[in-house]
């Protein structure tokens, strides 16, 4: 059997996009198969968690969100949307790492290949569902008019999300293979995270007496708050992000993708020989 | 190097075998301060090894004597404690049942997971596809996840991915003695194929008809090597060992 013509790319670099497009293949079709529903799955989890969400905090409570651009305050739940895209990325990764990883471990007992394919493959279908999330959000906003250019930000919160989501998930997924219960206390710790992140409530809400200055600025400036406030700035209030702001979260996500990269280089060959 | 060869330059591999080891994270935290108990065994040492590209390489020893231990280094699946292994080339490996295939996919699905990890792309999958249907002989369930193949089956279609993907390097580890008897002679047939085409081939069997086909043996015997040569030779002194052993427990009972 003679293959030809030689493909640009290098032999090593094509092997691992092919695998990767086989992952998210997998990964994708893993996840709505056998339902009557299909893809529909996929818009309906985000369209009623942040219906609940909604319902919760902006009917119960009455959360009155910061006005949007064009001047709409009545509506929590855009607030809401807005903010759970990129939180929805972000433990997806880290989440789903350790399930991509987990799959493929007996299977890399018996073959050779690239183990973070697996995850990166499991990253790229994790990114087709925010896309279509995105889509549901410009075409709301597009519905409210409040869209403009700022909206190319997105994009930029959603990689700076998966530069640190990722990095994270490279390390709890080799710490997961290594101590198998390493998931509960991941995903209860991202229970927790959940409420240090402004998705629920708007970050000027902690400008008050009693809470301590260092909780505001935990809040303010931990990684996926500044993706969420970049994404917010983009979408919501459309306004250019804050350079600052932007700066720290860059930091924050190559810092931890990178730190992530090398630790699950150096520890994913001994998965293979974990008993 | 060229391409279909194997080095295996001053390669050992330990083992560590650890009583209690901690496999969670609150196993861990309990046990702490507690020393471990851990032995260390050695599954191979100083293994030395050329294996020359387009040759057919047999690997005869006991249960436990390293063979597929070996095999998994020259594979890629686990890195050796000392000493480099090198195998250019492309790489298709048979170690055991079920190789590399995932049990909830299809086993065509499987089929394009297994060329990806070789290498090949969609498209050349697609091309050969029906050559390893049909090499396989499992017919329509294919389109079957795999996890309700019988063990023959699974073999079967391992076996037609590897030898179908025009490997530079094949290694199989006593997997086709679980195919019947028309299978088999059609993976027989199909190595001398691959021995005209100048695949490399190692194959670890019991089968001592096996070893002499090939070109060079290599004895195992407690993870060292104990003898490389001409097939009938290694064949013969590893028979002669085993003829020795035998006579000495008949002689003490």
């Amino acid at each position: 059997m003679q293959f030809s013509p030689k493909p640009p790319l290098s032999p090593s670099v094509r092997k691992s996009l092919t695998l990767i497009y086989h992952f998210a293949e997998r990964e994708s079709k893993a996840r709505y198969k056998r339902s009557v529903l299909g893809w529909f799955w996929s818009f309906l989890n985000p369209l009623v968690t942040v219906a609940v969400y909604w319902f919760v905090f902006g009917a119960v409570y009455r959360a009155v969100p910061p006005d949007t651009a064009n001047g709409n305050a009545e509506n929590f739940g855009l607030y809401l949307f807005t903010g759970l895209i990129i939180w929805t990325l972000f433990t997806g990764l880290v989440d789903g790492s350790m399930e991509w990883l987990s799959s493929v471990s007996d299977l890399r007992k018996k073959i050779y290949f690239p183990t973070e394919t697996a995850l990166l493959g499991g990253a790229a279908s994790n990114l087709v569902q925010t896309s279509l999330e995105v889509a549901v959000l410009v075409v709301i906003m597009a519905a409210l008019s409040n869209i403009g250019w700022t909206f190319v930000f997105l994009p930029v919160a959603m990689a700076l999300a998966l530069g640190f989501g990722l990095g994270l998930g490279f390390i709890v997924s080799v710490l997961n293979a290594r101590y198998r219960d390493i998931k509960y206390l991941v995903r209860i710790l991202l229970n927790v995270a959940f409420f240090a992140v402004p998705i629920v409530y708007t970050p000027e809400l902690l400008e008050k007496e009693e809470i301590p200055e260092i909780v505001r600025l935990a809040v303010e400036w931990n990684p996926v708050a500044l993706f969420i406030e970049i994404s917010r700035d983009a979408t919501y209030f459309l306004q250019v992000p804050l350079w600052n702001r932007f700066l720290v979260a860059l930091a924050w996500s190559l810092v931890t993708f990178t730190s992530g990269w090398i630790f699950f280089r150096r520890r994913s060959m001994s998965i293979s020989e974990e008993p | 190097m060229t391409v279909g060869a194997i080095r295996v330059d001053a390669v050992s591999k330990r083992f560590r075998l650890e009583r209690n080891r901690p496999s969670s994270l609150k196993e861990a935290i309990l046990r702490m301060g507690r020393t471990r108990d851990t032995d260390e065994f050695w599954g191979l040492q100083d293994i030395n090894l050329e294996i020359a590209s387009g040759s057919f390489f047999g690997l005869i020893g006991h249960n436990g004597s390293g063979k597929s231990t070996l095999l998994r280094l020259m594979a890629g699946i686990h890195r050796p404690t000392l000493g480099t292994v090198t195998a250019t080339g492309r790489l298709a490996a048979l170690l055991e049942l079920g190789t590399g295939f995932h049990p909830d996919l299809t086993g065509r699905e499987n089929v394009y997971l297994n060329g990806a990890m070789l290498g090949l792309t969609r498209r050349q999958m697609t091309v050969s596809m029906d050559e390893i249907i049909d090499f396989s002989g499992i017919g329509d369930f294919v389109d079957e996840p795999v996890k309700i193949y019988s063990s023959g089956m699974y073999v079967r279609l391992g076996f037609a991915v590897a030898v179908n993907v025009d490997p530079d390097i094949l290694l199989i580890d006593e997997v086709m003695a679980v195919g019947d008897e028309e299978f088999q002679r059609k993976c027989l047939k199909h190595m001398d194929m691959l021995r005209a085409n100048g695949t490399t081939v190692v194959l670890v069997s019991h089968s001592t008809d096996l070893m002499v086909e090939c070109h060079e043996v290599g004895w195992l015997d407690h993870g060292r090597l104990v003898k490389v040569g001409a097939a009938d030779d290694v064949v013969e002194a590893y028979l002669a060992s085993v003829d020795m052993t035998d006579n000495t427990l008949q002689t003490r009972s």
